[in-house]
């Protein structure tokens, strides 16, 4: 099944061929940056089913999980379109929910880095929460 | 906590001083700011331009709005943080994403917009006053 999406512009497209292998919530403070405010909503997918057309800004930087991440946003429109993990290599790329032409695609299935969400953030109570990264504690194991 | 209020992007080239309060602070749903901000709504104060003091280069992508407005998203050229929208209609004012905003400034949305738009997996706080579309606009002040 191809999935497809796009910018708020239409400056940079993309398709996916290949279903997403999971979807998450992050509210790690640097997401809460890009996301003006909220959590990020990233749908996950093996990175070679993945192909971008259009120009595109990358940035690096070691992220709150201490791994090193790339994230790629229009230069047009600053829209957010995904963030990759350079080290380790291996992890699922994170395509922006935002961006998906479907963003019901995949409901996220967890939260994550609650410990830096805001006192105002509603966590849905049906997912399990994790404190920092996905494979830290589970403070809520959801319903 | 009360005014100042400070901001910086992620990679540090804009920054912000702001002198004053908000006036008001709103989610929102529209399919726009989901693209826009990773597929969550954006969180927006609006302060009176009067108040601020803004540092570094800003890239800005205008859209036109059903109302015949016009909407400026701008955003770090360097590292795509989203920093402010404006429209056309109220040029003195501009909504600051509060993912820009420094730790500890206390700030929380008030109401939540263009829950038409929202995706079935949004979670809303029941405490929001909730409009389907575009409220009103704030009131004026000072």
């Amino acid at each position: 099944m191809t999935h497809t999406g796009q910018c708020f512009c239409g400056q940079v497209r993309f398709t996916v061929d290949a279903d997403p292998v999971g979807s998450r919530a992050c509210w790690c403070r640097d997401c809460q940056r890009i996301a003006s405010g909220s959590a990020t909503i990233n749908v996950l997918f093996a990175e070679d089913a993945v192909a971008f057309t259009g120009a595109i800004t990358t940035i690096e930087r070691v992220a709150d999980s201490g791994n090193t991440v790339e994230r790629g946003f229009c230069p047009k429109c600053g829209s957010q379109l995904y963030s990759k993990t350079l080290k380790p290599a291996g992890l699922p790329m994170r395509i922006r929910a935002g961006t998906l032409d479907n963003p019901e695609l995949m409901p996220p299935q967890s939260v994550i880095w609650v410990d830096s969400a805001p006192g105002w953030a509603v966590l849905d109570p049906k997912l399990p929460h994790h404190a920092k990264g996905p494979d830290s504690p589970i403070l809520n194991r959801g319903t | 906590m009360p005014a100042p209020y400070t901001g910086r992007c992620g990679c540090g080239a804009v920054t912000a001083t702001i002198r004053g309060e908000p006036v008001g602070v709103r989610q929102c749903w529209c399919r726009q700011c989901q693209q826009a901000a990773a597929g969550g709504p954006t969180n927006n104060a609006m302060f009176l331009f009067a108040d601020i003091e803004l540092a570094g280069q800003l890239s800005e992508r205008r859209t036109p709005a059903a109302s015949g407005n016009t909407l400026s998203q701008f955003f770090c050229p360097q590292c795509g943080t989203p920093v402010y929208g404006q429209s056309s209609a109220r040029r003195h004012m501009g909504s600051f994403r509060l993912g820009f905003l420094d730790e500890g400034h206390g700030l929380r949305p008030d109401m939540a917009i263009w829950l038409d738009d929202a995706p079935d997996w949004a979670v809303i706080d029941p405490a929001l006053q909730q409009f389907g579309r575009q409220p009103p606009p704030p009131a004026a002040k000072g």
